[in-house]
């Protein structure tokens, strides 16, 4: 034995550095085909099936309105993230639940290193099982001749998201090894995505746009139903959501590298710089989420914003004739330009010889009101020429009372000039005489009104009182007389100067 | 020398696992014998890198395994069996031993090749690609042999190697132990002396986290002649002689 301890100590020719790449190459290898997450990536189809796609399905057929619940919302991340999240804590609670954390310990690759192989594996099965169930739900949609352009930068924050929450999920099971890291990460994955619901339905500004499941303003099916189809998705947001969900997942992942059997002291402290970096990156973004600021063709961040995306996308219009009447629309509504001439073609006739009437009819992009001025008015009559503006994405499609009659009713409201309110009693009269005659009786035009979800104003419960007397009186009239009336005391009506003892 | 340990304590909290332990070996099989709690397994550890010792000095490989960069390097040149090995159980043979290949920072070139010989020095080439979920107990723990040997270790630590194999698995072990020992220092925790006697040669025997004696497997046979001492082989008689004597003398302290 004497002889034997004498031995020399064989020394090894040093490695060569290109195999550290390769060997972390061949690890991930390993990880990827031993990974938990395929396991638990039918349920979740099953779940995004239901709780993403289908329901999206009884949308218009426009990427925005057909996307506003699944990524607007943020449903897509809903269905992965409580899953995901518990998947990596238990991926990354499995040495110490193992019993493998001695052995794994004394290998000369640091710890933090081989974990993040481990997080890698997962997080790349989740992402890539994220962009094809979507992928996959965006083709079934472009299949369905969607129209519009898909929000792109909706799909990268979820991808982000679920990146996040694997990280999240992986530094609670490395930090915590035990059997119930993996439920305890999912509970939290949930309630995380919970709160960030309630807080996005009652936070329409501020820091609280941070939040991936917040679609006011940046993803609204009524203040941004045009993105994609009359101007680009504006990436300001979806910026500062990115950053802020990278922020997270890179702090996150810097914890698992703190602790001292996480590696030597220059690894250890490049992780406490990282989760710094993190913190600080996420911090940043919620900092830029609060200078937010709504503009006509969405939520506009100053320090992000790139004046290139204001430009409107070009188009040429789909066009048609509404009573000898030019009606325009943006292609990506050509399916229900027929409709619009259909709507307007029994008003423009009833309306025909009248100063002021719409020489032509033109849609133009949906715009959110900007802060106080209220509601938005989806149809508007111009002077000089009267050209008809038609916001028709702000308008319910299909929509309960139809597309075609909300579409009169908004043309009305708009000739007879009630503004951006309810309009005077005797503007409510003739509009709903106009109405009447447009084929729409009395007794339905309360339920109308209060289901045209745009038009400003209380709806009256019952056709009944003055107004819907008065306009029972207007209503009977013979047509020319009812003619004659309207162009001797339009401009008067439009000013509001007429009480309904001035109706004939 | 391989491992030279200088009054090494370790203690957890009031605990003194190890104390004053100083011990060096080169190339060879070197057996760690002791009853339960004796501090075998600490010490182990403590070889291992796994973790420091409380006092004392340690050089492994020729190397202080207090500072990260020599540590690692030693880690590279290391194979260790603990004495609860867990396992992933989704994994083949063949990737979890690959898998620690990796981690040991084999050189890639270098690990099918590695893999494929340590499967096969512990006879689970049939099983290479079988579940790891579905081998028993005595082939998991050859798995864990694998993993161990699969980087040719220069310091190979098996911390109770032998638990469930049985006897012409251990045999076998046994001849592949002394082939490791030609080119390796390979120490083996157990309590099973019939391992030392066959595979080991030198021994040492630890009780309350003390070395109560170190000599060849002969020199410990020679304790127990005479004694009286309980043992079924001479070995055991020498092994237990030992115990009572030091405990004695600890009593009589």
């Amino acid at each position: 034995m004497a002889a034997a301890a004498d031995a020399p100590v064989r020394q090894r020719a040093p490695r060569a550095t290109s195999a550290v790449p390769l060997n972390a190459a061949r690890l991930l290898g390993v990880e990827l085909r031993r990974n938990t997450m395929p396991w638990i990536l039918p349920l979740i189809a099953a779940l995004f099936w239901f709780d993403s796609y289908r329901p999206s399905t009884i949308t218009p057929p426009l990427w925005a309105l057909r996307t506003f619940w699944n990524m607007g919302q943020g449903h897509t991340i809903l269905d992965f993230a409580p899953f995901v999240a518990g998947v990596a804590a238990w991926m990354g609670s499995r040495d110490g639940r193992r019993g493998l954390a001695d052995l794994v310990t004394t290998t000369a690759r640091p710890r933090w290193a081989a974990q993040l192989a481990v997080w890698a594996a997962t997080a790349i099965w989740a992402v890539a099982a994220y962009l094809v169930f979507v992928g996959v739900m965006f083709a079934v949609y472009a299949h369905q001749g969607v129209a519009g352009t898909p929000p792109w930068w909706y799909v990268a924050v979820g991808a982000t998201a679920v990146t996040a929450f694997s990280a999240v999920g992986f530094a609670i099971g490395a930090c915590w090894p035990s059997r119930f890291a993996a439920p305890a990460a999912a509970f939290i994955g949930f309630l995380a995505m919970f709160l960030s619901f309630q807080i996005g339905f009652s936070h329409a500004e501020g820091w609280a746009l941070i939040l991936p499941t917040n679609s006011h303003g940046s993803f609204d099916g009524s203040a941004q139903a045009d993105a994609g189809i009359f101007y680009p998705w504006l990436p300001d947001l979806p910026i500062a959501r990115i950053m802020f969900l990278a922020g997270v997942a890179v702090a996150a992942l810097g914890l698992t590298g703190l602790p001292a059997r996480a590696g030597g002291p220059w690894l250890r402290r490049a992780a406490a710089v990282v989760t710094l970096a993190g913190a600080a990156l996420a911090g940043t973004a919620v900092g830029l989420a609060s200078t937010a600021r709504q503009a006509a063709e969405g939520v506009v961040i100053p320090a992000l914003h790139d004046a290139a995306n204001d430009a409107p996308i070009t188009y040429t219009p789909a066009c048609g004739r509404a009573a000898g009447v030019p009606v325009c629309v943006n292609p990506a509504y050509g399916r229900w330009l027929p409709d619009v001439t259909a709507a307007l073609a029994p008003m423009l006739t009833e309306v025909a010889g009248l100063p002021g009437v719409p020489v032509r009819a033109t849609q133009v992009a949906a715009a959110y009101p900007s802060g106080g001025s209220g509601p938005p008015q989806p149809i508007t009559v111009d002077d000089h020429p009267a050209v008809l503006r038609m916001q028709i994405g702000l308008i319910i499609m299909p929509g309960p009372y139809g597309f075609i009659d909300q579409v009169r009713l908004l043309f009305a409201h708009a000739f007879v000039g009630a503004g951006a309110g309810s309009g005077s009693a005797v503007q409510q009269a003739v509009q709903a005489a106009l109405l009447r005659e447009a084929g729409i009786p009395f007794a339905a035009q309360p339920g109308l009104l209060a289901n045209a979800g745009n038009l400003p104003g209380p709806a009256p419960g019952r056709a009944t009182g003055p107004v819907y007397a008065a306009a029972q009186r207007l209503a009977s009239l013979p047509a020319a007389a009812r003619h004659a009336w309207l162009a001797a005391h339009l401009a008067e009506l439009r000013a509001g100067q007429l009480t309904l003892a001035d109706l004939p | 020398m391989n491992v030279e340990i200088s009054d090494v304590t370790r203690r957890f909290g009031r605990t003194q696992a190890v104390a004053g332990v100083s011990m060096r070996t080169g190339t060879g099989v070197f057996g760690l014998l002791g009853p339960n709690g004796a501090g075998k397994t600490t010490l182990l550890r403590m070889m291992a890198t796994v973790i420091p010792p409380s006092s004392g000095r340690v050089r492994l490989l020729g190397r202080d395994p207090g500072g990260y960069g020599p540590r690692r390097e030693i880690r590279r040149r290391l194979g260790y069996l603990p004495q609860n090995l867990g396992y992933y159980p989704g994994f083949t043979v063949a990737e979890f031993v690959e898998y620690f290949a990796l981690l040991k920072e084999m050189p890639p070139g270098r690990v099918p090749a590695a893999v494929a010989t340590a499967i096969e020095r512990v006879d689970l080439g049939d099983r290479a690609r079988a579940k790891l979920r579905t081998l028993s107990g005595g082939m998991l723990r050859r798995v864990g042999i694998a993993q161990a040997i699969v980087n040719e270790p220069e310091l190979l630590l098996l911390d109770e190697p032998t638990a469930g194999l049985d006897p012409e698995q251990r045999v076998a072990f046994r001849a592949l132990l002394r082939d490791l020992g030609e080119r390796a220092a390979v120490i083996v925790s157990t309590h099973l002396v019939e391992d030392v006697g066959a595979a080991c040669s030198e021994v040492a025997l630890m009780d309350a986290g003390k070395i109560v004696f170190q000599g060849t497997p002969d020199e410990l046979t020679a304790r127990g002649q005479g004694t009286g001492a309980a043992g079924d082989a001479p070995l055991e008689r020498g092994y237990s002689a030992v115990l009572a004597a030091a405990r004695s003398a600890t009593a009589a302290a």
